[in-house]
């Protein structure tokens, strides 16, 4: 048994009555959809056409919503139909993340995820899906893809169907007959600062939005997908970034440097901080704060939300045994001592996991770059060593600075040269392309070239160099380096976090 | 599809042996279990009433299922009735909808008389005893003391009008039934009651081989849901599709051929594709021959030429010889090669031609009758009229069952509805009461409004806003209404009527080849009656389910009229007694009782599964009266008819006591059409009667908004005003935040050239300039309209004068209305649509914003001299907007607004017609009077 959609467009005349049957059915809350129908217009007068489409779950026999859900809120049954518990949910987000489809939203009333969950309830009823018998035109069918005589099989077999994103790899169970290509490729779509008779205000950047031009194909209407994660999330990498970086760049000189208070209280003390900062805005940017303990109690281990949950904690321990002296950091022995190991692998699995969450988010290209792992190692590098730089300042500890700054100089560089690189080669997708021309020439290029390139990464690597190059004193030049350095890698955060969810999905 | 059970005695929809089924069978109407999907996964079981009703969102009277929670006695949902044969158990966005409507927490729950000045917007709740005993005093005075014109019944949306409020107001004795037709559908019905007599076209899309739209049946329209699964099931089946429409249409989007004319032109087009016909010799020789009226046309016209079929052939290609493909492309800027394909097709397919005009350009223009006039020539032309595939005159579609108890016709007719000036026109000439008003013409003792908003729907909106203001014209007003609207603002009562479930209605449409009927009703009380309950009336049944005292019109009508003659003294009462209990005042329930037992089959069908007539439409809400309905015009008339009838040696007119009852075809009785000659009507002796020779036979009228009268120079554009939204509800869908959030806004649409002309973008501002005033909108940039026209979605604009009362607030503007000079209107929004709070929490998460712009107030009255249509298409000055302009601005002049409605009028060819006639006997009319009221009263 295996449940799956055919929807022919051929024979949607576009009228909503799906969307708001689903919203009877489910008293979805408005703002949000759990199926919609997209309008698009093509060429010019007198030959011009407007297409549909109607958007909803994929129910993919290989979901990434499944996989990222850290509680398992989200299962797929065995008949196929991917459906949800949302009193398991604790509104990560991720799965909004993870669909390449824009299928999932929060439900206001109950700020859990949702979605078409196929009409589970109606379906164990044997009745059809509620979007099902409204239609007007039969135009969408229902029913057992493995029975190869149920109405949606035949279609599926023997006319011309197409998914969304095949590319992706997610094995959708949607198939659409006689669908206009543009509808599924949002990419390709262009936009005016409204639709025809509704609003538009879903935040996506659109280099093409700018003016109307009659050679592309016109997105009319759509719904909105605002972006599903804000500052809290670039935060937390940023707090991470401290977090893990600076017992990463302590355990690094540690040999160098030797003992002292900057590396038994201040590193220990400062990753145990940030570490509780950083888990207090993941927590926050929870829908169900209160229900954060089911990462642990309800855990879905093939989710990196989960798999990271456990790695802070890991590392979370031993920082802690650090600050209470349990775990010394000998200074002064080989650099591959077990501790500088066991502390360099923790530190870059806290650092690094949120590469592989992020590749979970499947939906978004920009975050499936391989380069993000490398990008978020440097980031620590640069963020513990800029704290400790700080450290050193306070406590007049020259080699400390000194050592931090190398580092620092260092990473900042390799990273410059990683930012520029994986700009200038071509993106694996038009999305992720979009997603960068967001940074690069769209509405984030002054925050990106300004802020991330220039006063983030240039700026400090020249003020750093002019400091290694001098002796190195008590003066205010190393702060700055410090101060420009982590605010660079906050700017990056925040600005790859908003990128890559500026290219819509629908 | 074919393979679902059109008749609910047929309906066995057992759950296939595996698969999903569409729908609970039957059976379990009563008791049916499904899983909350609230509580999803976990599976929590709640039990349902079934409950049929009809919707209430357009005409086309689709079937619901209310699905009654039998804990909490709530509607849970609404989903199709899939015993209903035009719907067939399928929807369109506004059938759910509804129960945004019933639980909408800015519904008006009890009846409310004004305190303040009319218009003040002070209101106190009343009870339904003293609201019916005002109503009926000032009724009966009026009765008494012969002011019946002076009573007036105003209807937007109908439900149970046909002979069903006939009854009420004929009871009376008063000629009083108003209605919004002749802002609407009465010039496609003068086409159409032109050539047969009936003024509907009925066409058999599933079957038809070619499908010609002047209309958008895939998204609006009579009857959009209905038609638009069957001219998808004919598509599929491999029929080709052509729209005529301006704009593009979903609708047009769909189709094989997208014609955008320029508006008015379109019956240049078909007269253009009849000529193809006749020149290529591709028109259906026998059928024309046969059916249409062509001796009669020689007689009168050509008496000199033989009378042969030939010479009318002759003459008929010479009549028609100017309209060259090569004269409807320059009439209507579409392509000649295109008109000549579809000419093709249409041949090619004949006689499966399935045609359609509603309102578009029928509604849009000078003349606009001619269109659906050309339209059905075209139809006659291939034979397609009855047959299958085809396209059927809309009576043959239709059944309504006869009421008890049936009052005769009134010797009255209503001069401020039927004013002389229009004795063609094809309804009431209702968007001109102001101005009749105006003139001194007479007043309104006692006006209803029901479930119709004037101010807001019918074009010059502050005239009516005027008039309504005039407590020495309009002495009382009460609005009859489900929602708050425009119009109940300037009421003194403003009465709650009910929605969809909340009312019993009788309805019927022809949605294909088939006659059914399908029952209202009002599910709670059902349910609860089905639960053992018992109720005097329907209000009594919403209060207990937290309804308020919603009511229906029709137990309304009956206390009502019981209050207006309550010792029977003035003949009224009997009326309104109950056909079981004589002398007893008529129950709701025996009504339908009576009705359903006197329906042929409905008795016998019900017996079958044990039920009586009544309980079978309560479980079932709809019956298949009779299916495959062709050719009915060429059945042969019945011995028991035939008797003592004559037959006209001349015209073959067969009459029976005075009465046409069919046509002699070659040598054999036929029932025919309802027309003087008992053909199809090419000639028209009527018009050449009534003064209007020239439009005897079908032509292309010049229309008011002719190219020729439109100087782009000047900056001069036609505005298209009138399409519809697949989502929204004439004047009702404000209440609905499932479909608002989806539409709410109406941007003027103009072709990228004209924008770049205009220099304006989306979004930006423009000043779109009437004879009486203008607006402010913002534009829509958009290939998908023709330059030098712009066109505006009429749903959208809605307002309210007070903060926190008097219009929906899920899609209302709050505007500051002001008079600046006597007639001089100026309306600006104070705000767009915001956020509130209110039980529902969805209310505080309203996220648009934009109501749209209210446009219709800056059209002057345009009403059609022969079918009295309002013609809708503008011409407009468009400009970019002045600094001073702000969005949704409006200005109207109500002073020029009467000129125009004055310049109008002088285009009239005034009754009386042939022998002292006010309006030619044989055309329909609703409510239709005693005979001797169609003539003047003889000159003493």
């Amino acid at each position: 048994m295996r449940y799956g959609f055919v929807i022919d467009q051929d024979r949607c005349i576009g009228c909503h009555a799906c969307t708001v049957a689903c919203k009877e059915e489910h008293q979805v809350p408005i703002g949000v959809f759990r199926t919609w129908v997209k309008y698009v217009e093509k060429g010019e007068f007198p030959h011009t056409s407007r297409h549909f489409g109607v958007m909803r779950c994929n129910h993919c026999d290989s979901a990434p919503c499944v996989e990222i859900c850290p509680t398992r809120a989200l299962y797929r049954r065995s008949d196929g139909i991917i459906d949800f518990d949302n009193k398991r949910c604790i509104g990560c987000k991720g799965c909004m993340q993870a669909c390449p489809y824009d299928a999932l939203y929060i439900d206001p009333n109950t700020n859990t995820a949702a979605k078409c969950n196929f009409c589970a309830h109606r379906v164990e009823n044997k009745i059809e899906p509620a979007c099902v018998i409204v239609c007007p035109t039969q135009a969408i069918l229902a029913g057992d893809l493995d029975d190869p005589a149920s109405k949606v099989s035949r279609v599926v077999a023997t006319q011309k169907v197409s998914v969304r994103k095949p590319q992706k790899g997610t094995e959708p169970k949607l198939f659409y007959k006689g669908i206009e290509g543009d509808v599924i490729q949002p990419a390709r779509l262009s936009r005016q600062n409204t639709y025809v008779f509704a609003g538009r205000d879903d935040g996506h950047d659109n280099h093409r939005d700018a003016g109307f031009d009659p050679s592309l194909t016109r997105e009319t209407y759509d719904v909105a997908h605002p972006a599903p994660w804000g500052w809290k999330i670039a935060a937390y990498l940023w707090t991470k970034s401290i977090a893990a970086g600076v017992l990463m760049v302590a355990a690094l000189l540690a040999g160098p440097v030797g003992p002292g208070v900057w590396l038994r209280v201040f590193s220990p003390g400062i990753a145990v901080v940030a570490l509780i900062v950083t888990g207090a805005l993941l927590i926050f940017d929870l829908k169900r704060p209160e229900r954060f303990i089911y990462l642990l109690t309800k855990s879905n281990f093939r989710s990196w939300l989960v798999l990271g949950a456990y790695i802070l904690m890991a590392y979370g321990a031993l920082a802690t045994a650090w600050l209470l002296g349990i775990f010394e950091m000998p200074a002064h022995v080989p650099l591959f001592s077990w501790r500088t190991m066991l502390t360099l692998i923790l530190s870059a699995a806290s650092a690094g996991y949120s590469a592989f969450l992020f590749a979970q988010a499947k939906g978004r290209d920009l975050w499936q770059s391989p380069m993000f792992l490398w990008h978020l190692l440097l980031h620590a590098l640069i963020a513990g060593a800029a704290v400790l730089i700080i450290v050193g300042w306070f406590l007049g500890e020259f080699l400390v600075i000194e050592g931090s700054m190398f580092v620092l100089m260092l990473a900042m560089m390799v990273s410059l040269l990683m930012v520029l690189a994986e700009l200038a080669l071509p993106h694996v997708s038009e999305d992720a392309k979009r997603a960068a021309d967001t940074l690069t020439r769209g509405r984030l290029r002054l925050r990106f070239w300004g802020l991330v390139i220039g006063a983030g990464l240039a700026l400090p690597i020249v003020l750093a160099i002019s400091v290694l190059s001098s002796k190195v004193e008590k003066d205010f030049t190393s702060i700055l380096v410090a101060v420009f350095a982590l605010a660079g890698v906050w700017f990056f955060e925040d600005a790859w976090v908003k990128a890559g969810q500026a290219a819509p999905l629908s | 599809m074919k393979d679902l059970p059109l008749n609910p005695s047929a309906l066995d929809l057992d759950p296939p042996k595996s698969g999903l089924s569409s729908f609970p069978t039957a059976e379990r109407w009563d008791d049916w279990t499904e899983y909350d999907p609230a509580q999803w996964p976990k599976k929590v079981e709640k039990h349902y009433s079934l409950i049929p009703t009809i919707c209430f969102n357009c005409e086309a009277a689709c079937g619901l299922l209310a699905y009654v929670d039998k804990e909490t006695q709530q509607i849970q949902k609404f989903e199709g009735n899939p015993a209903h044969p035009g719907s067939r158990g399928r929807n369109c966005a506004k059938g759910p909808a509804t129960i945004n409507q019933v639980n909408d927490p800015e519904r008006v729950l009890y009846p409310l008389r004004r305190t303040g000045k009319r218009g003040e917007g002070k209101w106190e709740r009343v009870t339904w005893d003293v609201v019916l005993d005002d109503l009926a005093g000032r009724i009966r005075s009026a009765l008494k003391e012969g002011r019946k014109n002076e009573i007036m019944y105003h209807v937007g949306r109908p439900g149970h009008e046909l002979i069903y409020n006939q009854r009420v107001l004929h009871a009376w004795g008063i000629d009083a039934h108003n209605s919004h037709t002749n802002v609407c559908s009465a010039g496609a019905r003068t086409g159409y009651a032109f050539w047969h007599g009936l003024d509907r076209p009925s066409p058999d899309y599933a079957n038809a081989r070619f499908i010609l739209l002047l209309s958008s049946h895939l998204e609006a329209g009579h009857y959009f849901n209905p038609h638009a699964q069957r001219i998808i099931d004919g598509k599929a089946s491999g029929a080709k599709i052509c729209v005529m429409d301006t704009r593009l249409s979903n609708t047009a989007t769909k189709a094989d051929y997208w014609l955008s004319p320029w508006p008015g032109s379109e019956a240049a087009i078909l007269l253009a594709m009849c000529r193809i016909l006749l020149e290529e010799n591709l028109y259906d020789r026998e059928f024309v021959r046969k059916w249409v009226n062509w001796q009669e046309y020689l007689r009168q016209e050509c008496p000199q030429s033989p009378q042969t079929f030939e010479v009318f052939v002759e003459v008929l290609k010479q009549t028609y010889s100017i309209y060259t493909p090569e004269f409807a492309a320059k009439e209507s800027g579409v392509d000649a090669r295109l008109i000549v394909e579809v000419a093709h097709e249409v041949a090619r397919a004949g006689p499966a031609v399935a045609t359609h005009v509603w309102r578009n350009a029928a509604a849009g223009n000078l003349g606009g009758w001619q269109v659906s006039r050309a339209l059905e020539f075209l139809t006659v032309l291939v034979g397609a009229v009855g047959a299958v595939g085809g396209t059927s005159p809309s009576g043959w579609n239709k059944f309504i069952p006869q009421p008890p108890n049936m009052p005769p016709p009134p010797n009255a007719w209503n001069e401020m509805m039927w004013a002389p000036e229009y004795p063609l026109a094809f309804f009431e000439m209702s968007f001109l009461l102001p101005h009749f008003l105006k003139e001194g013409r007479g007043k309104l003792a006692m006006y209803f409004t029901r479930v119709y908003n004037p101010v807001w729907t019918n074009p010059d909106g502050l005239s009516w806003i005027e008039a309504l203001n005039d407590e020495a014209k309009v002495e009382c007003h009460a609005c009859l209404t489900p929602t708050w609207s425009e119009t109940a603002w300037f009421a003194d009562y403003v009465l709650p009527m009910g929605h969809a479930s909340e009312r019993h209605d009788l309805m019927s449409q022809e949605t294909h080849a088939a006659r059914w009927i399908g029952f209202r009703q009002p599910v709670l009380r059902v349910a609860m009656e089905k639960a053992g309950r018992e109720f005097n009336s329907t209000y009594e049944a919403h209060r207990e389910c937290g309804l308020g005292e919603v009511w229906e019109e029709d137990e309304f009508w009956i206390e009502l009229s019981w209050r207006i003659d309550p010792d029977g003294s003035m003949g009224i009462r009997k009326y309104f007694e109950s056909p079981y209990r004589p002398g007893e005042k008529l129950k709701i329930g025996e009504y339908y009782r009576w009705i359903f037992e006197n329906l042929k089959g409905l008795p016998e069908t019900a017996a079958k599964e044990g039920l009586t007539a009544y309980d079978f439409m309560r479980k079932y809400g709809a019956f298949l009266v009779e299916d495959n309905i062709y050719e009915n015009h060429a059945k042969s008339l019945e011995q028991n008819v035939l008797k003592d009838s004559s037959i006209d040696p001349v015209t073959g007119v067969i009459s029976r006591q005075g009465n046409r009852v069919g046509v002699q075809i070659e040598n054999r009785p036929c029932q025919g059409f309802p027309t003087p000659s008992g053909k199809l009507e090419f000639y028209s002796q009527t018009l050449k009667d009534w003064k209007w020779p020239e439009y005897a036979i079908p032509t292309y009228v010049k229309s008011h908004v002719h190219r020729d009268l439109i100087d782009a120079e000047k900056g001069e554009m036609l505005l298209l005003p009138t399409f519809r939204l697949p989502t929204l509800i004439h004047s009702r869908s404000g209440n609905s935040k499932w479909l608002y959030e989806i539409s709410h806004k109406n941007p003027v649409w103009m072709h990228t050239q004209d924008a770049e002309r205009l220099q304006v973008a989306t979004g930006d501002l423009v000043r779109v300039q009437t004879a009486i005033g203008y607006f402010v909108d913002k534009v829509w940039v958009t290939e998908a309209i023709r330059p030098g026209v712009i066109a505006c979605s009429h749903h959208l604009g809605r307002w309210r004068l007070q903060e926190d009362s008097g219009g929906e607030r899920w899609s209302t503007a709050l505007v500051d209305l002001k008079q600046i000079n006597p007639g001089q209107w100026m309306m600006r929004q104070v705000h767009g649509i915001e956020p509130f709070q209110s039980p529902d929490p969805d209310s505080s998460r309203i996220h648009w914003q934009d109501p749209g712009v209210h446009q219709n107030l800056v059209f002057p009255v345009q009403p059609d001299p022969i079918s009295g249509q309002h013609c809708w298409h503008q011409k407009v000055t468009v400009t970019m907007a002045r600094p001073e302009d702000l969005y949704g601005d409006v200005f109207v002049d109500t002073n020029k607004a009467h000129e125009e409605y004055r310049r109008w009028l002088e285009m009239t060819r005034p009754a009386p017609g042939p022998d002292n006639l006010r309006r030619p006997l044989w055309i329909a009319r609703v409510y239709r009077p005693a005979t001797e009221a169609f003539y003047f009263k003889k000159q003493v």
